[in-house]
Order: C-alpha cells, then sequence, then structure tokens
C-alpha cells in the first residue's frame, strides 16, 4: 500500500546498567572489584512488532506504563534505531513528532523568539515559519505576550504555544505521545478538535494514549501493547476493552534478560 | 551530513540564541568577549616583555596575533564536548542531524572571534603601528582551514563526551598543555631544538605560525608549512566526521 507505514518485525533492547561506568576511573576499578563492575542487563522493550499502518489512518497506541509505546513511537520517529526489523515511512513523507510539547523552547527568549526557535528544531525554513506564526499566535491565544520572555509564562501558556506549534508543523505523519492533557478544559477541548480536523484532512495519525475516551474520539484503530509486544490490533472499541481488561490484571514489570 | 544544509535555520538560529543569551541584559553586552584576550594580552606582555625581558620586538601585537585564533580554537572545543550532552532532552525528543550542534558551537565562537577581529585589528593599525601588507590575504583561506579543523576535532570530543565524561576533563587538561606547546607566547625561533620538535608535534601549531608569517612578519607562509596544513585539515575533518557519524545514532540512548 502506497503511502502507509509498515513495521516489519521490530525489537527493541536497551541496554541497562548497573554501577555504570561511563567514566575511566570507574571502568579502571571494574577490573580489580567484582562489587563496582559494570553490569548489563539487556531489557527488551518491544518484541516482534508488525503493524500497517494505512494512509490517512488514525491510529490509537494503548497499554500500561512501560509497555512500549513511547519507544515505538520514538523508533517510527527516527529518533532511536531499531535492535532488529524495519520500519518503512511513505516515500518523503515529513514526520512530524509530537513526544513532548515547548522542545528546545528557552525560558530566557520571548514567545517569539521561541516560536522561530521551536520550529527550526523540526526542519523549517524561515520563510515556512514565518508562513505558520500567526497560525500559532491564534492558536494558542497569546497574542499579547509575543514580547515576553517564556519565564513569566504559567506553565498551561507554555504548554499552549507548544501545541499551537505542533499542530502547525503541517507534517504528513503525526505521532502524538500523549500531549492533549494540558491547559484547562476549554483548552483541551480545543485540542481534540484541532486533532479531529488534522484526521479529516488525510494525515496519518499515530497517537499514544491512556484515555479510552480520547482514543474512541480521534482514532479509527488501535493497537493495544503489552510487555512489548502487540496483544491486540483492530478494532478501536475491541481494543479498549482489551486494555482495561490488561489494566485489571497485575502488571509483572518489564523483561529482563541478563547476560 | 547534507541534510545539515536543509537545517542551516535550526543552526542560525542556535548561534544566534547562544550570542542572545550570552549578552542579554548585561551593559556592556559583547565588549565582555573582549576583556578576556585583551587582559591576556596585557598580562603576558608585560610578563614576557617586561619582567622576562624575551619576544620580538612590538611584543603586543605579536600576542594578539596567536591569542586570538587560539582563544577562538580552545574555547570551540571545550564548548564542544558539552554540545551533545547538554541537548540530551532535545536529542531524545526530536529526530534532527545531530552535527548540527558541534557545527553550531563553532560557528558561535567563530562569530565572537571576527567581533574581537573587527575590534583589535583596526587598534593594531592605529596604536601598535601595523600596517597591512599583501601576505594578510591569506587569512581568509587560513581561517577556513581553521574552521574546518576545529569542526573535526569538536565532532570528535562531542561524541567521545556522550560515552566517557572524563572525556570533558581530558579536553580541559590537553588544551592547557597544547596552550604551551603553540608558540603564542613566545617565538618558536628563539626555542631550542629539541623543544621545537615537540611543538611540532601540536597540529594546531602550524596554523599559529601561520598566521604569524602572514600578520606579523608579512611574509607568505612556505609551502611545506601550507601543505601540512591542509592535510592536517582534512585528515583531522574527515575523521571526526567518520567517527561522529559512526556513533551518532546511539547517542539518544546514551545521553
Amino acid at each position: 500500500m502506497a503511502g502507509a507505514i509498515r513495521i516489519e518485525g521490530l525489537s527493541k533492547a536497551f541496554t541497562i546498567r548497573h554501577n555504570r561506568a561511563d567514566s575511566l576511573k570507574s571502568k579502571v576499578i571494574g577490573l580489580f572489584h567484582k562489587r563496582f563492575r559494570e553490569e548489563r542487563e539487556t531489557l527488551w522493550v518491544l518484541k516482534d512488532v508488525n503493524l500497517l499502518i494505512a494512509p490517512g489512518e488514525t491510529l490509537g497506541l494503548v497499554g500500561r506504563n512501560g509497555s512500549g509505546k513511547s519507544t515505538l513511537l520514538k523508533i517510527i520517529a527516527g529518533i532511536y534505531p531499531p535492535t532488529h526489523g524495519k520500519v518503512i515511512l511513505p516515500r518523503n513523507a515529513c514526520i512530524g513528532a509530537m513526544i513532548e510539547l515547548g522542545v528546545g523552547f528557552h525560558s530566557e527568549l520571548t514567545g517569539r523568539e521561541n516560536i522561530y526557535l521551536g520550529a527550526s528544531f523540526y526542519g523549517l525554513t524561515r520563510r515556512e515559519i514565518g508562513d505558520i506564526y500567526h497560525a500559532v499566535v491564534e492558536f494558542s491565544e497569546l497574542e499579547a505576550f509575543m514580547d515576553t520572555p517564556m519565564k513569566n509564562y504559567s506553565s498551561g501558556m507554555q504548554a499552549r504555544l507548544g501545541f499551537g506549534l505542533a499542530v502547525n508543523l503541517n507534517p504528513d505523519v503525526l505521532l502524538v505521545d500523549e500531549v492533549l492533557a494540558v491547559g484547562d478544559e476549554a483548552f483541551q477541548k480545543k485540542c481534540i478538535a484541532r486533532m479531529e480536523r488534522l484526521r479529516s484532512s488525510g494525515k496519518t495519525i499515530v497517537f499514544v494514549s491512556h484515555s479510552a475516551e480520547d482514543v474512541r474520539k480521534i482514532c479509527d484503530r488501535a493497537c493495544v501493547l503489552d510487555l512489548g509486544s502487540v496483544v491486540f490490533f483492530g478494532d478501536r472499541d475491541e481494543a479498549i476493552d482489551r486494555y482495561h481488561e490488561l489494566l485489571a490484571t497485575a502488571w509483572s514489570g518489564p523483561d529482563i534478560e541478563q547476560y | 551530513m547534507f541534510s545539515l544544509y536543509s537545517y542551516r535555520e535550526l543552526i542560525k538560529n542556535l548561534v544566534l540564541k547562544d550570542l542572545r543569551l550570552k549578552y542579554r541584559d548585561s551593559a556592556l553586552g559583547f565588549l565582555w568577549s573582549l576583556a578576556n584576550p585583551l587582559l591576556l594580552i596585557v598580562v603576558y606582555s608585560f610578563v614576557f616583555g617586561h619582567i622576562l625581558r624575551g619576544g620580538p620586538p612590538n611584543f603586543a601585537y605579536f600576542l594578539m596575533v596567536g591569542i586570538l585564533p587560539w582563544n577562538f580554537f580552545a574555547q570551540s572545543l571545550m564548548m564542544s564536548t558539552g554540545s551533545i550532552l547538554e541537548n540530551g532532552n532535545l536529542i531524545r525528543k526530536v529526530a534532527l542531524p545531530m552535527e548540527v550542534f558541534p557545527v553550531s558551537t563553532v560557528l558561535f565562537n567563530l562569530a565572537q572571534y571576527v567581533l574581537a577581529l573587527v575590534v583589535f585589528f583596526p587598534m593594531a593599525l592605529l596604536f601598535f603601528g601595523v600596517a597591512p601588507a599583501r601576505s594578510w590575504l591569506v587569512f581568509l583561506p587560513l581561517l577556513v582551514l581553521q574552521v574546518l579543523f576545529t569542526w573535526g576535532l569538536c565532532f570528535m570530543a562531542a561524541a567521545a563526551t556522550v560515552f566517557y565524561r572524563d572525556a570533558r576533563h581530558f579536553t580541559e587538561i590537553l588544551l592547557t598543555l597544547l596552550f604551551w606547546l603553540t608558540p603564542v607566547v613566545y617565538d618558536i625561533r628563539t626555542v631550542p631544538a629539541s623543544i621545537a620538535d615537540a611543538i611540532s608535534l601540536n597540529p594546531f601549531s602550524y596554523f599559529v605560525l601561520a598566521y604569524q608569517d602572514a600578520l606579523f612578519y608579512n611574509v607568505w607562509p612556505s609551502v611545506e608549512r601550507l601543505t601540512v596544513i591542509v592535510v592536517l585539515t582534512f585528515a583531522i575533518f574527515g575523521l571526526g566526521l567518520a567517527l561522529f557519524e559512526m556513533l551518532k545514532m546511539r547517542f539518544a540512548e546514551e545521553v
């Protein structure tokens, strides 16, 4: 399928280090004292994940804490390399990852400076930023604060500016990681409405959430991850049921394999 | 590396951000960045020129020719050790070409260096009786080579610090050693042969010697010296970039 995101046999291992020897001294001491030796464990955060995300689809990604949702999102975004398997993205697609709002904002800079700085982290040119500038200001409703240093913003205001920027970056594929829970209720409604608009404009969206309600509102299909494996992939409502079942069971912690 | 061009806006913004943050709300602004080299020139010319009675005539100008490029080099390298590490939060959240961080660190220091040159050189012409010569033309290509050379080393330092935090302290010590192994405060012509050999092991000394040839002695640097500089620059740049490219996939997990 052209324009689809294909995830094939994707696994991801993180190396957890105890007594992390990231300085030479600890490395040298570790040679002589077992107690100080670096011990490594492999943590399989994702195990053989296969997904086909259709173009224009809004996919919800749900699961308990530590199930690998955020890691999956970061691998799709190209932040982490996969350990095994691959992610095939649509050709020439612009991928927008909203892993966190307001990434790169600096508290000493004004709102305007932060919009220009923040947007350039996503590879936008000056002209492209100029084109979206007014939309960002309008969405965040912070017109009067554009020349105020961000350190004088409330956390809600910072989040508004961050969200306003994120939704105006206009990527073809939008990866969203639980960033909707910002601002007051009115602003949250506005965010959800904006997501619905992006969805109806034919963008592919992968949406990580803990809120069954948001998934029901926005998503077409959903995927349930648990301990790094896909336990369900398909109908949204069925996925939410499976997710609730999982929440009722005890959490056994992530899989650690010592070596 | 090729995607860097499409991130030129980010590189520009990172440099501007650092410049703005450094001088915002300070009354003297960028004049502060002149205070350090000015103080060094005054102190060294007093200690080495007047107390130890060494150095060539017009010693203050001699010092200036060496100290300004040295400061650009040393400050870039020192700052680059943190350029990936200190942006860890960003690197874990946005997919971007990570070269932008060491690249913009060097450009930030280049901007300060150029500002210092703009102030110091007219001063030299006015107060030290220095007259421009044809050989000054070689300054620009040397500057370009120095930027490439510094980028190469900064790629190495930035990547190394991600895996070994010691790299920062090591760089600091190494720079102190290199400073005295660079003929900035003394004339290479006055040192014994054995020490000159040690100095020739320091790659940066070739740059300073070429700057002194062109700007202080008003002669063209020798072809051999220029060849060494070009070869060193491309070797270090290539090596640094290759190392960085090899390791950058792991940065997001290590920072």
